[in-house]
């Protein structure tokens, strides 16, 4: 084989490494024609002119996860915080994203740096902890405008961890802890207010349940009282009415009776002591006397002669 | 030169020798793919073929005749695969933009100067179309680069 041969072979071979490309799927290259960007390639397989056409850049399709590094930031109320993140983002114009812009990923996270210290600047630590969601969004509009000129879209942008510094913590927590402190005070205030009143509701309510019973008593006493004056007033009323009917001599017998057992009990007292007593004989006689009439009077009405049956007396 | 060409003398280069070496290079090619040395081999097989139907080309002539072959064999290749593209399950993958075609979405906010933003699932885009107030149903007819055009659905 001549050297010519060999030289076509080596041209040949050189031509087909050169020229034909195949562009794996989630890649797009773009290709320059003597240094000018003339077109892209899509996955597949393709020809480029050997040495006057050049693979430019070999560009990813796919969507791409940056993790934004931690940094320092300064909230509107003067807290430090560290944040970091990620970005996702997706190349959607390949020859723009290989030209338009040197260091993609790079600039892509001094910008979305730049614009997290940005939007944090201008929200409260609070605010900043709550409304993650909010920042997010804020973010991934700045962000999406300003890199839409490099072909790319930034879909989404999550802050992923805030930390505040740590005194800042402390106190965070400390505060809760007072906050839910307060809340326990105030809760068993409550309740022992509760409490007492229901306490005093049903003190209340006991004397004046008591004061209702001795009121009720008292009318029922009074009553009773009224009704036995009332008795004492009939019988008086009765006794009078008997004694005014019928002859008042009657109570003497009574009363004698009485005199003799009262008599009758000083007598067998067990007490040693003698008792001297003004005994009137003359009115226990006269008592006596008293019942003589009463005989009289029985007498009288029995049409008898005598008031003291004699015994031995013979029937007339 | 002499030395060259009495090296080559050695080699008998029928078409079974054409043969083995495309042979060998389809295999160089299943190991380490990269599409070029398929080119080679298929050029390869083309010169055994050619050496069966006219033999005893002298060894120079099969030298270029290959390096030919091997140049054609490539755009040949290329032309096959134009007029019967690689099939794909999924012509959509990788073009974020082309997946959204033929969507309708709702106008959160109007859209002025041909120009506004409509929430797409979870991100935001920015379309290009008539004015039109909030709350207008658009439906998505094409993407140029990272902005959709929309359209106003009709009813």
């Amino acid at each position: 084989m001549g050297p010519f041969a060999v030289a076509m072979i080596v041209l040949a071979v050189i031509i087909i490494f050169m020229g034909a490309k195949v562009v794996p799927q989630g890649f797009e290259y773009t290709v320059q024609r003597m240094g000018r960007y003339t077109m892209t390639l899509r996955p597949g397989f393709h020809i480029i002119i050997p040495v006057i056409d050049v693979i430019g850049a070999k560009i990813n399709m796919q969507e791409q996860v940056l993790a934004i590094p931690s940094q320092e930031a300064i909230t509107r109320d003067n807290a430090m915080v560290r944040v970091d993140g990620v970005v996702f983002y997706q190349v959607l114009d390949a020859a723009k994203a290989a030209y338009e812009v040197r260091q993609l990923e790079h600039a892509i996270l001094q910008l979305t740096m730049t614009n997290i210290r940005t939007v944090m600047g201008g929200m409260d630590l609070d605010e900043l902890l709550s409304q993650r969601d909010r920042i997010n969004a804020k973010l991934l509009n700045v962000v999406d405008d300003a890199t839409a000129p490099w072909g790319i879209k930034v879909t989404r942008i999550e802050i992923k961890d805030m930390q505040p510094p740590t005194d800042l913590i402390d106190s965070m927590a400390r505060q809760m802890k007072a906050e839910r402190e307060k809340r326990a005070n105030i809760l068993e205030a409550e309740g022992v207010r509760q409490a007492e009143i229901l306490k005093a509701e049903g003190e209340k309510q006991a004397a004046i349940l008591a004061a209702e019973g001795r009121r009720e008593a008292a009318f029922r006493d009074a009553e009773a009282r009224e009704r036995s004056a009332e008795a004492e007033a009939r019988a008086t009323d009765m006794v009078s009415t008997a004694i005014s009917a019928g002859n008042p001599l009657a109570i003497n017998y009574f009363i004698a009776q009485k005199y003799v057992t009262a008599l009758e009990s000083f007598a067998r007292s067990p007490s040693q002591k003698l008792v001297f007593m003004p005994l009137e004989a003359s009115s226990v006689i006269g008592s006596i006397g008293g019942i003589q009439e009463l005989w009289k009077g029985l007498g009288d009405a029995g049409a008898s002669g005598s008031g003291i049956p004699s015994a031995g007396r013979p029937r007339s | 030169m002499e030395h060259f060409a009495s090296v080559t003398e050695l080699l008998v280069m029928d078409h079974w020798t054409w043969a083995i070496i495309a042979v060998a290079l389809v295999s160089i090619e299943i190991l380490a793919p990269g599409i070029a040395f398929l080119w080679l081999g298929l050029a390869a097989g083309a010169m055994a073929l050619l050496l069966i139907v006219i033999p005893g080309l002298s060894l120079g002539l099969q030298g270029v005749i290959y390096a030919v072959l091997a140049v054609v064999s490539v755009f040949l290749g290329r032309k096959i695969l134009r007029r019967n593209p690689i099939a794909t399950e999924d012509s959509l993958l990788n073009r974020r933009g082309a997946q959204y075609v033929g969507r309708v979405f709702t106008l959160e906010n109007p859209l002025i100067n041909g120009r506004g933003k409509i929430r797409v699932d979870d991100t935001t885009w920015v379309v290009e179309g008539p004015d039109l107030p909030a709350g207008t149903h658009v439906r998505v007819t094409a993407v140029e680069h990272v902005i959709l055009r929309v359209e106003r659905v009709e009813g």
